[in-house]
């Protein structure tokens, strides 16, 4: 799918992919949009749980939550790029529920980054849309290098996001020290 | 559906005819009558993506939208998705040009910035159909549009480096920043427009221009400016 687009891709070719025939396809689908929102659901549900995963582990400051949560992310796609593509680029032109689902999943870095305004003191006047503008740039980050195929680059873009992120709260220079020095590593498996 | 009359020309010709246009002695050359053609393509295009998505729109409803002749279609255009991208390069062209005229008159960077951003903000309220198109339909529609939209957002990239020129050091930012700010307000654009609220896109004003700010001048003076 992620060759094609998803408006070219017709069940013929996923089934000849999947080496299963039509009937195993419609025993577990009921069409094409079917499948995807499956497809779309198991990604979004798994990415979710390695976050809660990692994050659950032991408790970090919210620099390191951030951090943490974007470098998850961004493994994540860059570990299978066909499915990132399909959730982040294909998703808005699925269908208009494909699409609600797919906002709703860029709004759960929101409560993260929300957290942030705790530590400043002026954290309230900061601007409403602040958090979807900022969760906006991630999923940006990660479509643009999606539609150009160029997923193995974002790893140069987890510092950048992170360094955005934590200067909208913390200010430039401990954003600054921050994103450079404490951003963590790609886990060695990936790399 | 608005199909407006007298201009069904070229509508069932054979090949290499012209129909007659209204009056008969209107003196417009092919060349003429193809430019007028496109222009209504380019309108019917937007219309009918933005009623019903780029998937579900057929190029029978664009011709018809624009009364124009499928033959007269194919002449101009290779097929929906060039049709659509032409429409879309017509917008960003505009756009383009929007930008530069309205930085002109302005005194500094972040004012430049800021008369941009409501240049933009202010045409695709106007202008709902292309706004979805731009912002919207773009995003996913096909591999080849997606490329497009891609482009065509990234090309703010060098205007908004300009403002590394108010950091103490300009390389204390890393590179790559400048996609993802605009990135990001693009995003929330797009949201707006998703959540229906497309002609309340210059109300956003000031969040975007805070967010396009604050990393070059602080967020205090960008928030300062941004709500002058």
């Amino acid at each position: 799918m992620a060759e094609r687009g998803y408006a070219d891709v017709s069940v013929e070719l996923i089934v000849k992919r999947a080496h299963v025939s039509y009937k195993t396809f419609y025993r577990h689908f009921g069409s094409k949009e079917e499948c995807f929102v499956a497809l779309f659901e198991s990604a979004l549900d798994g990415t979710e749980k390695k976050i809660r995963a990692r994050l659950d582990a032991e408790p970090v400051p919210w620099a390191e939550q951030v951090a943490l949560v974007l470098r998850t992310l961004i493994d994540a796609i860059v570990a299978d790029p066909v499915i990132a593509r399909a959730v982040i680029v294909e998703a808005p032109s699925v269908g208009p529920a494909v699409a609600e689902r797919y906002q709703q999943a860029t709004k759960a870095l929101v409560p993260l980054f929300r957290a942030g305004r705790e530590l400043n003191p002026r954290g309230a006047e900061l601007p409403e849309t602040l958090e979807d503008t900022l969760a906006g740039s991630v999923f940006w980050s990660a479509y643009q290098r999606l539609v150009v195929g160029e997923v193995e680059q974002l790893d140069a873009y987890l510092p950048v996001l992170l360094e955005l992120v934590l200067r909208a709260y913390l200010g430039p220079e401990e954003a600054s020290r921050i994103a450079r020095a404490d951003a963590p590593t790609r886990q060695p498996a990936l790399a | 559906m608005e199909v407006r009359e007298g201009e069904g020309e070229g509508r069932g010709e054979g090949p290499g005819e012209l129909g007659p246009l209204p009056g008969g002695h209107h003196g417009l050359s092919r060349e003429q009558i193809l430019e007028s053609q496109r222009e209504r393509l380019l309108a019917a295009v937007a219309h009918e993506v933005a009623a019903r998505g780029y998937r579900a729109t057929t190029i029978t409803e664009i011709v018809k939208f624009a009364s124009v002749s499928t033959r007269d279609f194919y002449e101009l255009f290779d097929g929906k998705e060039d049709c659509f991208l032409a429409a879309f390069d017509a917008v960003h062209d505009h756009v383009a040009e929007l930008i530069s005229t309205s930085a002109a008159s302005e005194p500094d960077w972040p004012h430049q910035v800021i008369a941009a951003l409501r240049a933009v903000l202010g045409f695709f309220a106007a202008e709902p159909d292309l706004a979805r198109l731009c912002l919207v339909e773009s995003v996913s529609a096909t591999p080849r549009i997606a490329i497009h939209f891609r482009e065509a957002v990234l090309t703010g990239v060098s205007a908004l480096a300009r403002g590394r020129a108010e950091l103490a050091d300009p390389d204390s930012m890393l590179p790559e920043a400048e996609s993802s700010i605009i990135g990001g307000a693009v995003s929330l654009a797009t949201r707006s427009i998703l959540a229906g609220d497309t002609e309340k896109l210059p109300e956003l004003l000031p969040d975007l221009a805070d967010f396009v700010l604050s990393p070059y001048l602080g967020a205090g003076r960008a928030a300062a400016i941004a709500a002058s």
